[in-house]
């Protein structure tokens, strides 16, 4: 492969400073507008998990993948950690559930809470 | 009625940016792009940062508020809206991933209100844990993949401003492009080209307005070009086509037909005759400017009339569109170039690479002269780097040195050497060289070019298609045969015949260690399916820099450009486009980039008294002689040489300029009397007319002396016509025993035009071998610094000379302050 050196364009302090004014203002226009109108349309939780995702889970579910691991599309550019964890997806479409596979960097918040709750879960 | 070429239709530039690459970037790679799932929108872009803050997807949807995403069906979730788990809301900027009780499920929900639905906690989820989509103004790295850093070097480098700006203009017009951006009002001056390029795209904006700009300018001078009331003789070539001959006459600066272009016959028609037109191309020019145009419909031509044909230039965009094509290529396709070429050619710092072979012991190559040691060296270096320059100054055997190098790539086995420079003359002398060294070539010519006489027609890819085999039972010579009788097939026998034509095509071509062609043949759709790892360009300082990609985007991987920069570059019509910077090939901006050409030091054709001011004045002097004097010495010719030991003189002449009658160019009738004196003394000293070449800066000129020759030479005036007057330009590349050079400009206060050029200058000094004669003006000429040295180089050698030419004296005309260096 080839190496080269290419000079990384500073960005300009200015640009990023307002870049992140209008992301927040973004972010904050969409939160208003989900509030307003939850007022006219209070949300009832509507979620059904379908049991059988989490069946066998503890057995195979959690797996921690190496950096051998086969899984072609996670080749670069996934960003610092190199152990994955393996965790289902759940989407729906349409009506209907369904569950892909996904690895997660390890040191990712969504499955730390997960490690540590079942450190708790051992202990009790 | 009139038959298509197979080419037309032909989509150049491949590699089309899928419909998934990112808008801003053009990064492709599923795994990193979302759709912007907005209806009117539905644009796709990458999750990488590039120069801005926030990633490009981020960024697209922060400046065009639009808030909903769709991955890629190759993506790990596959073709999947973005939405909350239990609302459906799909504003991404609400959304985030959380763990699904305590196990590896996780789902997406929304922040506002699903994340503060009490009922969550109660059934035991982590709230604390909910991860949002969007972090740190990118979406999450592991959901949508970042490119890898060579997938984002390679990728167009936007700016904030340029994303501003396209995003502005995609309100009012959703399908523009970046390129929209850069598109030069009419009257505006293009951009200029530059010395490094951010990335492909910036090259290819630069560039493609200066090709259309070019390409236009062409178009509308071809197109005017219609010539009224000619004469024409008719004949039948030997392949039974019809040939019609007639008198081309060209003016001024104008049009030159060359062998290949297409023109249209027409008749008007009579009591007799009905209108009639066809299209045939050019296969022959003779010095008396008659043209042989070879048509391609034989029927109905009216054979029985001579007089008031009209004929028509047909305009061709094909070389135009392969630069294009080439561009396009260059950006969008990673294949095109190896990586180290690409950057190298967009002027980035690139660490330098060593190609690894095992060197021949001998660096000569059968059937040709043995190398000296400048051009050993250039061999020996340019098979170890994967880009090199190879600077071969006049009579330096530039062609040699190329045919060796391209002699030793094709041992190494990397696949087949493609050979090209721009001019089919030049791919016809290399050709003819590489094959000398017992390497199967192919010389693949343009279509248009097939009937065209060739020194190399054996090695052509026509000639070997219909010749690889003539036996009585092929298919293919049985329906080749049946075509030139009838003209044509039935439609069935047509197909066949193509089918088996076009695998014969594929079968040779493929059996050759090395393909020859000109930089724009290398973007013939017949070696589309073909890839070069190796690439050498001669001339390549005559052609412009899209014109050099062409046959650079085949999947090159060591390229070797052969030229001189101190010659002249290439023709550029359109005067906006060359001061752009179009004029400028990629060989001269390699230079200004720091690298540093191989020179060939020993020039094999000039007199040593004739090179001795050219290596001065634009070699540096390392110019060394190869022949000797004695070898140069014009023994049983008897010229009044003022000094013997030195053939060259200054004649003086103080006769005015005169604007032509196209009132585009010059001409000096004082001097072009005294060219034919010049000539006439030549010939009664024993030299043959083929030995004298006449050549001067201006077509009027040009035009005069031809004229002013054939009315008032003193010999026999079948003697002159055999005399070849040309212009500079036109005579790059060629030499003559002895050349007589016409300065024509001569005038108190104006410039001197064409001659300020010192490549131009550098030319025309080294095109003799024997001797040379320059007529011109020193009071005018001596202005110019370059000049005034060579009046002085001159005077110094007493060969600064006026009077009657059997009664030469050294002139004592002053010389005028030179005003300003040149730069
Ligand atoms: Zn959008
Ligand atoms: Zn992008
Ligand atoms: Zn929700």
């Amino acid at each position: 492969s080839v190496s080269f050196k290419l000079k990384k364009q500073e960005v300009d302090p200015k640009e990023v400073e307002d870049f992140d004014r209008e992301l927040r203002a973004l972010m904050q226009e969409s939160l208003d507008l989900r509030k307003l109108e939850l007022r006219t349309r209070p949300t009832t939780l509507n979620m059904t998990i379908p049991m059988n995702v989490f069946e066998g889970s503890r057995d195979h579910g959690r797996v921690i993948e190496g950096e051998s691991s086969e899984d072609t599309m996670d080749e670069e550019g996934s960003g610092g950690g190199t152990n994955k964890v393996r965790v289902k997806v759940l989407v729906k479409k349409g009506s209907k559930q369904q569950t892909r596979q996904m690895y997660i960097p390890q040191e990712c918040s969504l499955v730390q809470g997960t490690k540590q709750k079942e450190a708790a879960e051992l202990e009790e | 009625e009139e038959n298509v070429g197979e080419e037309e239709g032909y989509e150049y530039g491949k590699g089309d940016l899928t419909e998934h690459a990112c808008r801003y970037c053009g990064v492709q790679n599923p795994a990193c792009v979302v759709r912007c799932n907005i209806p009117s929108c539905r644009k796709w872009f990458c999750n990488s940062r590039g120069n801005t803050s926030g990633s490009h997807i981020v960024n697209h949807l922060v400046r065009a508020k639009h808030k909903e995403v769709c991955l890629h069906k190759d993506s790990p979730l596959g073709e999947t809206i973005l939405e909350c788990y239990n609302c459906g809301c799909r504003n991404v900027f609400l959304l985030g991933f959380i763990s699904a009780k305590t196990e590896s499920v996780v789902v997406l929900l929304c922040r506002e209100p699903c994340l503060s639905v009490n009922a969550l906690k109660d059934m035991n989820w982590d709230l604390s844990q909910w991860c949002p989509l969007i972090d740190d103004r990118c979406f999450l790295p592991w959901l949508v993949k970042v490119p890898s850093e060579q997938e984002q070097l390679r990728a167009r480098q936007i700016s904030a401003q340029q994303i501003n700006k396209v995003e502005e203009l995609w309100k009012t017009n959703p399908d523009a492009s970046l390129e929209d951006l850069e598109k030069p009002g009419v009257d505006d001056e293009p951009q200029p080209v530059a010395l490094k390029y951010e990335d492909a795209y910036q090259y290819q904006n630069v560039f493609a307005p200066l090709v259309k700009l070019e390409a236009d300018y062409d178009k509308m001078t071809k197109e005017s070009q219609s010539k009224d009331n000619l004469t024409v003789r008719w004949d039948i070539g030997l392949n039974k086509k019809r040939v019609a001959y007639f008198v081309f006459p060209k003016e001024d600066n104008e049009l030159r037909l060359v062998p290949g272009d297409e023109l249209r016959l027409r008749y008007s028609g009579d009591g007799a005759h009905p209108a009639w037109q066809s299209v045939g191309h050019v296969i022959k020019l003779t010095a008396q400017e008659e043209v042989a145009l070879e048509l391609r419909a034989s029927q109905g031509v009216p054979v029985d009339v001579n007089h008031g044909f009209t004929v028509d230039f047909v305009w061709k965009s094909t070389s135009f569109d392969r630069m294009q094509g080439a561009m396009k290529t260059f950006a969008v396709d990673e294949t095109s170039v190896s990586g180290y070429i690409y950057h190298h050619l967009l002027g980035h710092e690139v660490e330098a690479q060593v190609v690894r072979n095992t060197l021949p012991r001998r660096f000569g190559a059968p059937g040709l002269p043995e190398l000296n040691a400048s051009q050993v060296f250039a061999v020996k270096s340019v098979l170890q780097k994967p880009v090199s320059l190879i600077q071969g100054p006049p009579g330096t055997g530039k062609t040699v040195t190329s045919a060796a190098i391209v002699y030793h790539m094709a041992k190494q086995g990397q696949g087949q050497v493609l050979v090209c420079a721009p001019s089919n003359v030049a791919v016809d002398q290399l050709a003819e060289k590489i094959s000398a060294t017992g390497l199967k070539v192919v010389r693949l010519c343009a279509k248009s070019r097939e009937a065209v006489s060739s020194p190399v027609e054996h090695l052509t890819l026509h000639y070997q298609v219909r010749h690889l085999d003539t036996s009585e039972k092929s298919e293919l010579h049985k329906l080749q045969q049946l075509k030139d009788e009838q003209g044509e097939l039935s439609s069935s026998d047509e197909k066949k015949y193509k089918a088996l034509k076009r695998a014969t095509e594929r079968e040779i071509s493929q059996s050759a260690d090395v393909i020859c062609c000109t930089c724009v043949g290398a973007g013939d759709p017949r070696l589309a399916n073909f890839r070069y790892r190796q690439v050498l360009i001669d001339e390549s300082t005559q052609a412009t820099e899209p014109e050099c990609l062409i046959p650079l985007v085949l999947g090159v991987k060591q390229v070797v450009l052969v030229g001189d920069h101190c010659q002249l570059g290439p023709v550029i019509m359109c005067k906006k486009a060359a001061r752009a910077g179009l004029a400028q090939s990629l060989f001269e901006r390699l230079v200004l980039l720091g690298v540093k050409p191989f020179r060939l030091q020993v020039q094999y054709r000039m007199h040593p008294s004739l090179s001795e001011f050219p290596s001065n004045s634009f070699y540096e002097g390392t110019l060394q002689n190869g022949v000797t004097i004695n070898e140069r010495q014009s023994t049983g010719i008897d010229f009044p040489w003022p000094v013997p030991n030195h053939p060259m003189f200054f004649y003086v002449q103080m006769g005015q300029e005169e604007i032509s009658a196209s009132g585009t160019s010059y001409l000096n009738r004082t001097e072009a009397a005294n060219v034919e004196k010049i000539v006439t003394t030549f010939l009664r000293s024993g030299v043959i007319p083929s030995q004298i070449g006449v050549i001067t800066p201006y077509e009027g000129q040009r035009a005069y002396i031809v004229n002013y020759m054939s009315r008032n030479g003193a010999l026999r005036q079948q003697l002159y016509k055999e005399i070849e007057v040309a212009s500079v330009d036109s005579f790059q590349g060629r030499e003559k025993d002895y050349i007589i050079l016409s300065c024509v400009r001569s005038n108190e206060h104006q410039g001197i035009g064409f001659l300020n050029d010192p490549r131009r200058l550098n030319v025309a000094l080294t095109r003799a071998r024997y001797g040379i004669v320059i007529l011109g003006n020193p009071k005018v000429l001596s202005k110019q610094l370059l000049w005034n040295s060579l009046l002085t180089h001159y005077k110094e050698r007493e060969c600064l000379v006026e009077g009657p030419l059997n009664n030469l004296k050294q002139s004592m005309v002053q010389f005028q302050k030179p005003k300003k260096i040149y730069s």
